[in-house]
């Protein structure tokens, strides 16, 4: 309860904020003699606009017979009673102002800190295509969706998690699009969070996503507003949370993570060659390691006799096994990646030279590794970066496939591919199968996967994710 | 539960560990074999191996080039043992998975190949589908490591020289699963393809030669088995002829007399035996019958030639018609005579059914041919023959009138 007195009020919020000293309780007396407290935290607020338009005209206009409301000249003033309340209020930035003999005081909200700016982000470039990026803050990611669905059937809805950090999340869909069923099923598992800290989405995205033992992630999320607001178009749900420009979005699909935005901006033909490309790059990023070494180990009978007597020739003094060797070189590959990750970029023309001439050219003159061996290593790696939403997948069972390779031959290979792919289909997006449209077959949703077709034909909606309102537009004249 | 999944997991890795592997080869352990050689001498196998040495690609620090071969020999009393002889000598085991062609020298061709052939099916490296050639009138490795095409490796060589049956069918292509077949059939005795040894005009002039290759190979002709034993040759036209019965033709040329007229009596074809014309075959379809007909058994081939026109010589105008007819009769009449001669040869030489045609007539009539199956080849050295040719040009060229007038 909120004292009359402005003296006590203070020291409880004091005592709240354990003294910190960015906890500022100002108190002024208006003009009328009216004794009044403004509490906020040091560099959340705007501290130009509190004085000109809050401070100003408290101390002058406010007096007995004006209510506050009519004197201070912000856009929003909310009216306050509670303790914990002003308490939340307080740390997300906005101005509680106590008047002496009052028990209600009030909120006004002038929060203001530094963000960064939208830029275009580093990880999903495009040529052809919005060049804006969400951001860290959460009320700007949700103008920038807003800015792309003009339509207030876009619902936002906002939650709290994090015991300690209370990082403010936003779930965004699209009435009457989106599926419930998948609806109220995120609404259960947010609400069954119980963490103490959400720093960023994927604590989210590992607390609610069906298969947490899955190399696969069946939560995907993007940096574009474009991108999620497509689809959430197709009848699917975004979290937003505060503080990372990364955006979830679920149900997911497997075929999700051969597209890319750019595919609905440029010419059918191009995007549908280009996903073929990345489908195609996917079992190369994953098998040809694996497949090597088995047959450079036990069927050698399968190669090409003069694929094989070059291949023999590169090998020729190479100290190790072949398994050896790919693992080596896959490792070394992670090592690149990693390395240039982290680098800063005036260091980072380091880990392409390190990389390309010491490890390429240089082992293979020493005779450390094979020449074939580095040109496998590059092409898997080039298919590797073709397709960068599988890439958490792809790294881990690429391994496994290597092994089974080097241990049992083509048997091996083969088997790790009938326990992916049945891995894969088995999976679960919010009740949503992660293989469809391929494994469940439907013929609708085959319109957009490996292929996509002129848009004239996108008639229906994912039918597996907008289950009730799968219609898109009216099918084209004639048909 | 969970102690299950444990043990579980534990036997996985445990059994990559204990049964993986087993069958594993590194590439730098196998001698990569291209072409073997198999002789006779002294009464032992003696067995001559190319092998592929890949270091040299690797010295120039290339991937793709082809690098050179080793030759390594050994002896034994049968393949098998002959093989690992090898090992003794050379330091990598013969992997025969890429072999592309073997040789059986001419002693050994005479004695009983397939029964010395059972290790190459036995062990699965060896393909079937690899080539036999029989050296004429050498050893084996006597014309192995010839080189004068422009391949690489001399194996590469002979290989593309069998392949080569698709220009011009003077030999034959028989693969060891092919021999086989015909070995173990009744009515069809095997024809595998001969490599000979020849000198070679040495006509490049420069300078920079590195080496001269005085010899090069050929494969012209074929070698006929009976059974399992080498019985004679046939030269390059009988093995084009054999060619046609056996429906091996592909893209093949034919030369032969330029027609001059129709004789007024009975409209008999004239020929100029001096001018000879060609064409080349674009598709060809041949049918074999027999027929009992009374006491005698009637061997009946029919040829369907469609080919295209390659050289005219002597003063012919393609564009008429009757022009076209004559030459297509002038090209029948050829292959006719050719076919018909090489038939006679093998009948009346070497009494044995290369052709099939005992098959035919185990289709025709399977009751007769329990009886006489044994008796074949005497059988068919006593039939007649009859050839039917007919010729269709489809094609004449850019050109109607031959260039000279």
């Amino acid at each position: 309860m909120i004292s009359k007195k402005i003296d006590v009020n203070k020291k409880e919020i004091e005592n709240i904020f354990n003294n910190v000293p960015d906890l500022v309780a100002y108190e002024f007396q208006t003009k009328s003699k009216i004794k009044m407290m403004a509490c906020y935290i040091e560099g959340l607020i705007d501290k130009n606009l509190f004085d000109r338009d809050i401070l100003k005209a408290l101390i002058f206009y406010l007096d007995k017979h004006k209510d506050i409301k009519d004197v201070i000249l912000t856009s929003k003033v909310n009216e306050l009673n509670n303790m914990e309340d002003i308490e939340k209020e307080i740390i997300g930035g906005n101005i509680v102002i106590f008047m002496e003999g009052c028990r209600t005081c009030y909120t006004v909200e002038l929060s203001k800190w530094d963000k960064r700016a939208v830029e275009q982000p580093q990880a999903e470039s495009v040529v052809r295509g919005p060049k804006e990026g969400f951001i860290e803050d959460i009320a700007v990611n949700k103008v920038l969706l807003r800015r792309k669905i003009k339509n207030s059937n876009l619902i936002f809805e906002d939650y709290r998690l994090g015991k300690q950090t209370n990082t403010e999340v936003s779930i965004a869909y699209i009435k009457g699009i989106v599926n419930q069923d998948v609806l109220d099923e995120v609404k259960n598992r947010l609400k069954e969070i119980n963490i103490d800290a959400v720093l960023e989405s994927g604590y989210i995205e590992e607390l609610i996503e069906d298969n947490t033992n899955s190399f696969f992630a069946t939560v995907s999320n993007s940096e574009k507003p474009d991108i999620i607001a497509g689809k959430i178009l197709e009848g699917r749900v975004a979290i937003f949370t505060d503080g990372t420009p990364h955006v979830l979005v679920v149900p997911t699909l497997f075929i999700e993570g051969i597209m890319s935005s750019e595919d609905y901006y440029r010419r059918p033909y191009f995007s549908s060659f280009l996903r073929l490309l990345r489908a195609f790059a996917f079992f190369v990023t994953i098998y040809l390691p694996g497949a090597f070494v088995a047959l450079m180990l036990y069927h050698q009978e399968m190669i090409p006799t003069v694929l094989l007597i070059s291949a023999a020739g590169a090998r020729e003094g190479v100290p190790l096994p072949v398994a050896i060797e790919i693992i080596i070189m896959v490792i070394v590959l992670e090592l690149t990646k990693e390395s240039g990750l982290r680098l800063p970029k005036n260091i980072g023309a380091t880990v392409s030279i390190v990389g390309a001439l010491v490890l390429g050219q240089a082992a293979v003159q020493a005779k450390l590794i094979g020449a074939l061996t580095v040109i496998l290593i590059s092409i898997t790696a080039l298919t590797e970066f073709i397709i960068p939403e599988l890439v958490q997948g792809i790294v881990l069972y690429r391994l496994v496939v290597i092994f089974l390779g080097g241990f049992f031959g083509l048997y091996g290979v083969v088997c790790a591919f009938a326990a992916i792919t049945m891995h894969i289909i088995s999976l679960n997006s919010f009740g949503v199968p992660f293989g469809w449209p391929i494994a469940p077959r439907n013929n609708r949703g085959l319109k957009d996967t490996v292929v996509r077709l002129h848009k004239k034909r996108f008639i229906f909606r994912p039918e597996a994710i907008a289950k009730e309102n799968v219609k898109r537009q009216e099918p084209p004249k004639g048909e | 539960m969970r102690n299950k999944v444990i043990l579980l997991i534990a036997c996985s890795i445990l059994m990559a560990f204990l049964a993986g592997c087993f069958d594993a080869r590194e590439l730098d352990d196998l001698g990569i074999s291209l072409v073997i050689g198999v002789d006779l001498q002294d009464n032992r196998i003696l067995v001559t191996a190319e092998v592929v040495d890949p270091s040299v690609s690797a010295q120039e620090n290339e991937v793709g080039s082809d690098g050179s071969v080793k030759y390594v020999q050994g002896t034994g009393g049968n393949i098998f043992e002959a093989l690992r002889d090898i090992t003794l000598k050379f330091d990598r085991r013969i992997y025969l998975s890429h072999n592309k062609v073997i040789i059986f020298g001419e002693d050994f061709a005479k004695k009983d190949v397939v029964l010395y052939m059972d290790e190459l099916f036995r062990d699965r490296e060896q393909r079937e589908t690899v080539y036999i050639l029989i050296a004429k009138g050498s050893k084996a490795y006597e014309v192995m490591g010839i080189n004068s095409g422009l391949e690489e490796l001399p194996a590469d060589y002979v290989h593309r020289l069998i392949k080569n049956i698709e220009f011009n069918p003077k030999t034959v292509d028989t693969n060891i699963a092919e021999y086989l077949k015909y070995y173990y059939n009744l009515g069809q005795h095997p024809v595998v393809g001969v490599v000979e040894r020849r000198q070679r005009r040495d006509i490049d002039k420069s300078e920079q030669k590195t080496g001269t290759r005085e010899t090069e190979l050929s494969v012209l002709g074929s070698a006929i088995f009976k059974g399992d034993s080498l019985a004679g040759y046939l030269n390059g036209n009988d093995t084009k002829s054999y060619n046609f019965i056996i429906d091996n033709i592909q893209v093949s040329p034919i030369t032969f007399p330029s027609p001059l007229s129709y004789e007024e009596t009975g409209k008999k074809l004239v020929q100029n035996e001096e001018r000879l014309s060609s064409i080349s075959i674009i598709r060809n379809r041949t049918k074999n019958d027999v027929e009992i007909r009374g006491d005698r058994l009637i061997l009946k081939t029919e040829v369907n030639i469609r080919g295209t026109l390659r050289e005219v010589i002597g003063d012919i105008d393609v564009s008429k018609e009757e022009n076209l007819k004559k030459m297509e009769e002038a090209c029948s009449k050829t292959v006719e005579e050719g076919i018909k001669l090489a038939v006679e040869k093998v009948q009346k030489e070497y009494e044995l059914d290369i052709f099939g045609f005992g098959l035919v007539f185990h289709r025709k009539y399977p009751e007769q041919w329990e009886k006489i199956k044994e008796n074949w080849d005497q059988i068919f050295a006593d039939a007649d023959f009859q050839i039917d040719v007919k010729t269709h040009i489809i094609r004449t060229g850019l050109i109607n009138k031959p260039l000279a007038r």
